[in-house]
């Protein structure tokens, strides 16, 4: 699946000569299609140049910026204004004109979209209706609360039913209700319209409907954690009596060293006799364990299914495979290497919000 | 968290039909952000205007005075004119040998050349009111052989054979006095009567005009042509006129104007200048529009104007950019292209061109009304003064918004991201 945006590699600097300053170093990233991205970090550390990068609101140096499967790098100024159109942006100002009614404002971007103009008036309301402001729709901003302003500006954003928004600090300057049904709203999109969000934010009320966060230290991508899938696992090893001494962070720790491997219907995972070194979680679908004695035929020992793991005995005691395990339907796994296994059992707590906190914190 | 609404509601009919008239049409962005401060746009429309008007009067002052210099001109029933090349300006003397008439006359085609004389030298007119001197100007012609279309005259001819009598323009300023059938009064130190009037006008350099017969005018001014007083007394021979002011030539029917001065041009020697009388008029009206020093200077308060405007116009624009630079911004975030916004300010300044135009309009006919009343000269809201001021105010709005557009380009999508 052709991802919505691909970083790669991805240098930045601003300025010239002596006072050239570089601001990215070597990132790279992926994000899927309907994914909803919390970008974070510190003042300065270089979310929103990455943001303006993947927007085409600014040219690429270096490295490959990948939009909705077109590179950016090289396009000329007029083709970056054609890509942005399929882009939507929210700012953290509303900038919405003044002189024309929420509605002329979210035309202002149909007229953009392609969108028939007999059809703009429908779409155009609807919109408005979708974040709460259709009786409004003949309102000028001036008469507008800051809240239903940024929806005036959201809805403008996603009229055209952009494949990809971009949101720098939306509920900046929002109260909680506000704040609450803009990131809904965005959240909706994503989940119905299978739209792409990345929105960089420092409002840990928002990081909890994010499906992945990426943090930026000093220009670095310094963690990329797919959220959800985060959670599963740490709820998945929390679980397992191995790692019941570990506090919530060590488990966060842990699950962001596994890796995800996927293994198709009848396909071998580890194999009798085989040197053990790694630990499986399984994610989602269905393994079964077969142990062959000499001279008998294969056996089912264990069947294994979303939450059950296998393959620690091998670690534990450094020896091999004690069977060989088979995907019985197609298979989602989390490994975790031998080294990291250790570490964690060397090692020996409302568990979401604290596994939440610490990835929100970690920078 | 707050439950969003759902995606779909009923749209009431009422509200729909509403919907579908306004989607017709783009949004008006250049209309709204005129309209959305009144307070400010009636100072910059006030401000643009009166640079108009200052365009206006400038323009119509300096038409006002070229249309008064050629108000002579116009006055004459001529298809061609002759004079004397070394006559740059129609009422600047410069004597033309009569004997040109006669080779004239003589030309195929020619259906008269009948001779104008002009004095302004020692032509001084006596209030009849008040008894003090201003100078006129005087024209003499044969009354038998008539050089001006204007019906007073014409009526008036027989008059004009009487010694000392003459025809007084009724248009004259008012410290000439006032002159009707019958009075009295002195020109060039002799004594005339006023045996009617006609209507001309005054112009820039002169305040009346007084129209005699030839003999008359020998009486009174040959000799003054040639350095001398006139002498007091009988009137002097017709004959003594041996130069004139132009000849003034009247195709026979049939004949065009144009092609009767290709004739005469090719009869007449090179001292002679041939003009149709429309010629003359062009001439005429150029000189004083660029050579004379009174063309330039209304062109240079044209300018001036223009300038001002353009100031004022540019102000206001920059102003009105800079406050929706963000909004141009994101606008420029969301794919819109930078001459579309561009689009979008030139439409701004041609409506600020156009609010401002109306009321600048408006106060210029009422001055030219007044000045028209009061100073005696020919201004007025023309045709052709709405168009070029129009199109004037219109290029100073543009020029301005161009200038201004440097403001928009400056807009970066890119800082919008902070």
């Amino acid at each position: 699946m052709t991802p919505s945006v691909l970083v790669e590699r991805v240098n930045h600097h601003f300025g010239a000569g002596e006072s050239r300053n570089q601001v990215l170093f070597d990132n790279s990233f992926e994000v899927a299609p309907g994914e909803f991205v919390v970008m974070t970090g510190p003042s300065g550390s270089g979310k929103t140049t990455l943001l303006s990068l993947i927007g085409a609101l600014r040219s690429v140096q270096d490295g490959l910026v990948e939009v909705l499967g077109r590179s950016l790098a090289g396009l000329p100024a007029a083709e970056l204004v054609a890509m942005r159109r399929n882009i939507g942006f929210i700012f953290q100002m509303h900038n919405l004109f003044d002189a024309l009614t929420a509605y002329e404002n979210v035309k202002m971007a149909m007229q953009l979209g392609g969108c028939p103009r007999s059809e703009m008036a429908e779409r155009g309301h609807r919109m408005l209706e979708r974040v709460g402001l259709g009786e409004r729709a003949d309102y000028r901003p001036r008469a507008l609360s800051g809240g239903q302003r940024q929806r005036v500006a959201v809805a403008r954003a996603l009229v055209n039913r952009p494949r990809l928004v971009l949101a720098d600090e939306p509920t900046a300057a929002l109260d909680k209700e506000s704040s609450g049904i803009v990131v809904g709203l965005l959240k909706d999109l994503a989940v119905e319209d299978r739209c792409t969000i990345m929105m960089v934010t420092h409002d840990s009320r928002i990081v909890r409907i994010a499906d992945r966060i990426i943090t930026l230290v000093d220009g670095v991508v310094t963690s990329n954690v797919a959220l959800r899938e985060a959670l599963v696992i740490c709820e998945f090893l929390k679980s397992i009596e191995l790692f019941h001494g570990l506090s919530a962070v060590e488990i966060t720790h842990l699950a962001e060293r596994m890796t995800k491997r996927r293994y198709a219907k009848g396909e071998v995972v580890v194999r009798q006799g085989d040197p053990g070194d790694e630990f499986f979680l399984v994610g989602a679908g269905r393994a079964a364990a077969y142990v062959a004695h000499p001279g008998e035929a294969e056996s089912q020992a264990a069947l294994f299914s979303s939450g059950d793991f296998f393959g620690e005995v091998a670690l534990m005691g450094g020896g091999v495979r004690n069977a060989t395990v088979r995907a019985l339907e197609n298979l989602e796994t989390y490994v975790l290497g031998r080294g990291d296994f250790r570490a964690a059992l060397d090692l020996n707590a409302a568990f979401n919000d604290q596994i939440i906190r610490a990835y929100f914190q970690r920078h | 968290m707050a439950k969003v609404l759902p995606r779909s509601l009923p749209v009431p009919a009422r509200l729909s039909s509403r919907r579908t008239d306004r989607a017709e049409r783009p949004v008006p962005l250049a209309r709204r952000l005129l309209l959305a401060h009144p307070g400010r746009l009636a100072r910059s429309i006030s401000g643009i205007a009166f640079a108009i008007l200052l365009m206006m009067v400038e323009l119509g002052f300096r038409d006002g005075f070229i249309d008064s210099m050629l108000l002579p001109i116009r006055a004459l029933d001529a298809d061609v004119v002759l004079l004397s090349d070394g006559k740059y300006q129609f009422d600047r003397p410069a004597p033309l040998s009569r004997r040109f008439l006669y080779e004239a006359e003589a030309v195929s085609g020619v259906a008269s050349v009948r001779p104008l004389y002009a004095a302004r030298t020692g032509a001084l007119w006596k209030n009849p009111q008040d008894r003090r001197r201003f100078i006129v100007q005087v024209f003499a012609f044969d009354p038998d052989a008539p050089v001006f279309a204007l019906p007073a005259v014409t009526a008036n001819l027989a008059a004009l054979r009487l010694p000392d009598t003459v025809l007084v323009d009724r248009r004259a300023r008012d410290f000439l006095g006032t002159a009707e059938n019958g009075t009295r009064t002195e020109l060039a130190g002799r004594r005339v009567r006023v045996a009617s009037t006609f209507s001309l006008g005054p112009d820039f350099f002169t305040d009346g005009t007084v129209l005699m017969g030839d003999r008359t005018f020998l009486t009174f001014f040959a000799a003054t042509a040639a350095g001398e007083a006139a002498p007091p007394g009988p009137v002097a021979p017709v004959p003594g006129l041996a130069d004139v002011e132009a000849g003034i030539v009247k195709a026979a029917p049939g004949r065009s104007p144009e092609a009767l001065r290709r004739a005469l041009r090719a009869a007449l020697p090179k001292g002679v200048d041939v003009l149709t009388k429309p010629q003359l008029l062009a001439r005429e009206a150029a000189f004083h529009a660029s050579v004379s020093p009174v063309g330039p200077v209304f062109g240079a308060g044209t300018l001036v104007g223009f300038v001002v405007g353009m100031l004022i116009a540019y102000q206001t624009l920059f102003s009105d950019v800079s406050d929706q630079l963000p909004q141009y911004a994101t606008m420029k975030a969301m794919g819109y292209a930078s001459p579309r916004l561009a689009a979008v300010v030139l439409r701004q300044a041609a409506l600020y061109a156009a609010v401002a135009y109306g009321p600048a309009w408006i106060l210029c006919a009422l001055l030219f009304r007044l000045v028209s009343d009061v100073a005696l000269m020919p201004v007025q809201m023309s045709l052709s003064l709405t168009l070029i001021t129009a199109a004037l105010t219109l290029a100073m709005c543009l020029a301005a918004a161009l200038v201004a557009l440097r403001r928009l380009f400056s807009a970066d999508p890119a800082e919008l991201f902070r």
